[in-house]
């Protein structure tokens, strides 16, 4: 245990302790504030845990997360089987596309199928004039709507979950279960799913999670009736009654404790039975299947279902994007350029701190992650696992719980919020478990015995470290790094309450915009934009190698 | 007739042929050994014989029954108990329900699979574990209850696929004896896939040994070593001295010949199984190290006896073994007893005529 080790160490807790213990420790103490008052109590609580209505929103985000939890394991537990097992053509194509929800904003997705399939949108409109229907038909708006819109964007985490575990199953289990005489659906049931489970956890409980995170679905469908919803609003607009924004800390407040007892909870099942490592020999491919023709084909038609709701989101953005006046038609008919031109002239701004301010979370994030993996990973420290801890526990932090702790800290008594730098420092404390766990399975992957042949050879850490871990762990790293902006990008959970004046990124942007009504083809363009840029730093991550898994789960293993 | 027949299989991956047009019968209660080095075939054969894979030509008749040519019998109906190399004892069930999940399948009576469950846990020796999950057994505990699994339908025919190859050397020697004799007690017909030609040999009745999806050689335990059919088969089981050359003269019982080799003119060899071999052939004169015989002066025989020089010299406890040099020719030998000469001094190695075999 180096001195130079110990001092690293209690930098990076120092750090964490400013960024992220401080001020979620100062959201939970001013959520026991009573308003106008010096006084501090339970009341806030009770009073949350008494109203019929708060009462209704909880039950309503609860009942949200369950039914979510039910489409997508339903629509996904067949579409991981059949991107694992089957033996198919453009099998990368169709992975890609499935997968491609993870990585574009949530409120995207949201204005695409407004789009397509609101009250007047192009499906109703054609519906009617085929005169199938003489009543448009309400696809989106109420409960059916957020279930649809929102399992569509989560259901990438239980696919690559669940076909991650369907292709890491020894294939032994399931032909001795054959030998057995166990066949088909049966086998499936009593080896292949159960043996999947902890994977299939994994992403199970972050779909579970995101209507306690996602604010801004129900919002622009509509429906404010949820925790997240109401936590927003009344903090964002309690000119007239500042108890409202206690209130909506509260709400905030218990939404982080579900997310996070939740996450906990799935965690620790999932290290409790972790099955993967027991058996040796695992081929790399896994088990893969010839289906009969029948089967083929339905699971083709099943892939390319899917695969076109997701198609929808770029290409409604795009045709939003490049027209105006979209509205009552099928499709647009007056073709321009100007939401373009209005982007680019009129608020250049937005792209420039957009990229500013994740650039510079993403050189937090690195300065800040690759250490922490070094301690980690390489370093017997005391406290290191607890440090990982912290880290991973902000994977299941609700957004607008940092960003609305981040408002109250950082205002009267250490006034950074009054600096644009609060920005990229928010987005920096929200997305670090994507750039750390990637370097940390890196690491792991990592040969000691090649930074130690270096040690012996007269390098010291810090050569060593630069000279061949550093070289080593790049593909892994820059996989993260990659991740970490395209999540950095798109935030707006955060962004929306520190924003000021002149501090506006592109997702904010698109948020306002919508927000004044009339500029839904600007706020489409920006949308189109960012997807844009998305795909380019995909197509750089799908060069680099390396998966969105585990950036965006990334078990420490394997 | 056969128990299990192996009818010209042929099964290709791509473009390998994994087994190509291979014939073999197994007669019912013995154990059969597929030996060979990886990539050589006898885990496709044997996941043929399972139904794991489907061969593109042949036929396996198991017990009179066809299982390819009328209608491709699947793994669940062939009658077959199965191990496996890694075990593949499902870790998320306890030993009993990992045992009993055949025996539900074939929804066989409560109470009659409680009773065939004692009885075989209690044959693999695993008594008092039941309630146990996989994780919390060792390696070679994990293999028996893939043992007993295999087991307790009372299937017509065992299939081992390395089953051993996981474990570690001395837990090995001990279960290849409790393998042996588990499956001779219930007189069950086993078909066993190994690499290790040392576990081939004590565990099998008889040995086939394959190459590149052929089947090389079939015997027992002492046919293959000491009549191996050629110089794969010599080469892989055991060890052997190869000394290349090409055959000058056939005596006259024809059985024994005279081939040149780089250190002698005249090297009298067998020919095994009496084949004849013409003069011109390019041949390996073949003996092993333990019929290589070490004298400190010349011995009195007259032919085979050459000079050489030690190079190495090791004492393994119960036997010495030495490198010789015979011109450039490197001879191993193992010898009973020790010689007075040490590295770098000559001696007389006598190669046995009726020892040294000629291979191709």
């Amino acid at each position: 245990m180096s001195r130079g080790s110990v001092s690293l160490a209690a930098f990076l807790w120092l750090i964490i302790a400013f960024f992220v213990l401080y001020p979620l420790s100062y959201l939970v103490l001013e959520s026991f504030k009573i308003s106008g008052t010096d006084s501090w109590g339970i009341q806030n609580y009770l009073e949350f845990f008494k109203d019929a209505y708060y009462l209704k929103t909880f039950g309503n985000t609860l009942l949200l997360s369950m039914l979510l939890l039910v489409t997508t394991t339903v629509f996904g537990v067949p579409l991981a089987y059949i991107l694992a097992r089957y033996r198919h053509r453009g099998k990368t194509l169709f992975t890609a596309l499935i997968l491609l929800p993870i990585v574009l904003p949530a409120f995207a997705g949201v204005f695409a199928f407004i789009i397509f399939f609101g009250k007047y949108g192009t499906l109703n409109l054609l519906l009617m004039n085929t005169g199938l229907i003489d009543k448009p038909v309400n696809f989106i708006y109420g409960l059916h709507g957020l279930v649809f819109i929102q399992s569509l964007h989560m259901l990438p985490f239980i696919v690559l979950g669940l076909s991650a575990g369907f292709t890491n199953i020894d294939p032994s289990f399931e032909e001795a279960a054959e030998v057995e005489g166990a066949s088909g659906f049966r086998r499936f049931f009593t080896i292949t799913l159960p043996l999947c489970t902890p994977s299939y956890l994994a992403g199970a409980v972050l779909v579970f999670l995101w209507p306690f995170t996602d604010w801004l679905t129900p919002l622009i469908l509509g429906q404010v009736d949820y925790l997240p919803s109401v936590s927003y609003i009344n903090i964002a607009y309690h000119f007239t009654d500042v108890h409202r924004k206690y209130m909506g800390i509260v709400a905030v407040v218990v939404s982080a404790v579900v997310c996070i007892s939740l996450f906990l909870l799935a965690r620790w099942w999932v290290e409790k039975r972790k099955y993967t490592g027991l058996s040796k020999g695992t081929t790399s491919e896994g088990r893969v299947i010839e289906p009969g023709p029948l089967v083929k084909s339905g699971a083709y038609v099943y892939l390319v279902l899917i695969a076109i709701l997701v198609l929808l989101i770029p290409i409604v953005l795009g045709l939003a994007a490049f027209s105006r006046r979209w509205t009552f038609e099928v499709f647009p008919t007056y073709w321009t350029l100007e939401n373009f031109r209005l982007i680019l002239l009129e608020s250049p701004g937005l792209i420039k701190n957009s990229f500013m301010f994740s650039g510079i979370a993403l050189v937090f994030g690195i300065a800040f992650g690759l250490p922490a993996a070094y301690v980690i990973v390489r370093t017997r420290l005391p406290g290191r696992d607890a440090l990982d801890f912290v880290i991973t526990l902000m994977l299941a932090f609700p957004g607008i719980a940092i960003g609305v702790s981040y408002l109250l800290a950082f205002w009267h008594d250490i006034p950074l919020a009054t600096h644009w730098i609060i920005m990229p420092l928010a987005l920096f404390s929200r997305r670090l478990p994507y750039f750390l766990r990637m370097a940390h399975s890196s690491y792991l992957q990592l040969d000691p015995s090649l930074e130690e042949a270096s040690e012996v050879s007269g390098a010291g850490k810090i050569r060593t470290f630069f000279n061949i871990s550093l070289p080593l762990l790049l593909k892994g790293v820059l996989v993260g790094v990659v991740m970490f902006f395209i999540m950095a990008f798109q935030e707006i959970s955060t962004a929306i309450f520190l924003y000021r004046g002149g501090w506006e990124t592109l997702p904010i942007g698109i948020y306002l915009n919508w927000h004044r009504g009339m500029e839904f083809g600007i706020a489409a363009a920006m949308a189109f934009l960012m997807i844009v840029i998305t795909f380019i730093l995909l197509l750089i991550i799908s060069r680099i190698g390396g998966g969105v898994l585990k950036a965006a789960w990334g078990s420490g293993e394997q | 007739m056969a128990f299990i027949e192996i009818q010209n299989l042929f099964k290709r991956f791509k473009e390998v042929v994994a087994i190509n047009h291979i014939q073999l019968e197994i007669n019912q209660g013995e154990m059969l050994t597929l030996l060979g080095p990886s990539g050589c075939g006898k885990t496709t054969t044997l996941r043929c014989i399972a139904g794991l894979e489907k061969p593109e030509e042949g036929d396996i008749i198991i017990d009179g029954q066809p299982m390819i040519s009328q209608g491709f019998v699947p793994p669940a109906k062939r009658g077959i108990g199965m191990v496996f190399q890694n075990y593949a004892v499902w870790p998320h069930m306890k030993v009993f329900s990992n045992i009993v999940y055949g025996l539900k399948l074939q929804r066989i009576p409560r109470k009659k699979m409680r009773e065939r469950t004692t009885k075989v846990l209690e044959l693999v020796g695993l008594t008092g574990l039941e309630d146990r999950y996989p994780a919390q057994l060792s390696g070679g505990q994990q293999q028996r209850v893939a043992l007993a699994r295999a087991l307790v339908t009372n299937p017509k025919v065992l299939l081992l696929d390395e089953p051993l190859s996981n474990l570690d050397a001395k837990l090995r020697e001990e279960l290849r004896f409790e393998i042996k004799s588990l499956v001779r007690r219930m007189g069950i017909t086993a078909v066993y896939v190994t690499h290790d030609q040392a576990e081939a040999m004590v565990i099998s009745d008889r040995i086939a040994v394959m190459d590149s999806g052929n089947v090389v050689q079939i015997g027992n335990p002492t046919e293959i070593y000491k009549n191996p059919a050629n110089r794969f088969v010599a080469d892989f089981i055991g060890t052997m001295n190869f000394m290349s050359g090409e055959v000058v003269e056939i005596l006259a019982d024809s059985s024994t010949v005279l081939v040149r080799t780089e250190f002698s003119e005249k090297l009298v060899c067998v020919t095994p199984d009496g084949a004849a071999a013409k003069p011109g052939t390019k041949v390996y004169a073949s003996i092993r190290p333990e019929d290589v015989e070490v004298f400190p002066e010349p011995p009195q025989a007259t032919e085979n006896v050459f000079k050489g020089s030690i190079v190495h010299k090791a004492y393994l406890g119960n036997f010495l073994f030495f490198f010789v040099r015979v011109d450039d020719t490197m001879i191993r030998v193992q010898a009973a007893h020790n010689l007075p000469q040490e590295e770098g001094q000559e001696l007389y190695i006598f190669l046995n005529p009726q020892k040294c075999m000629i291979l191709t």
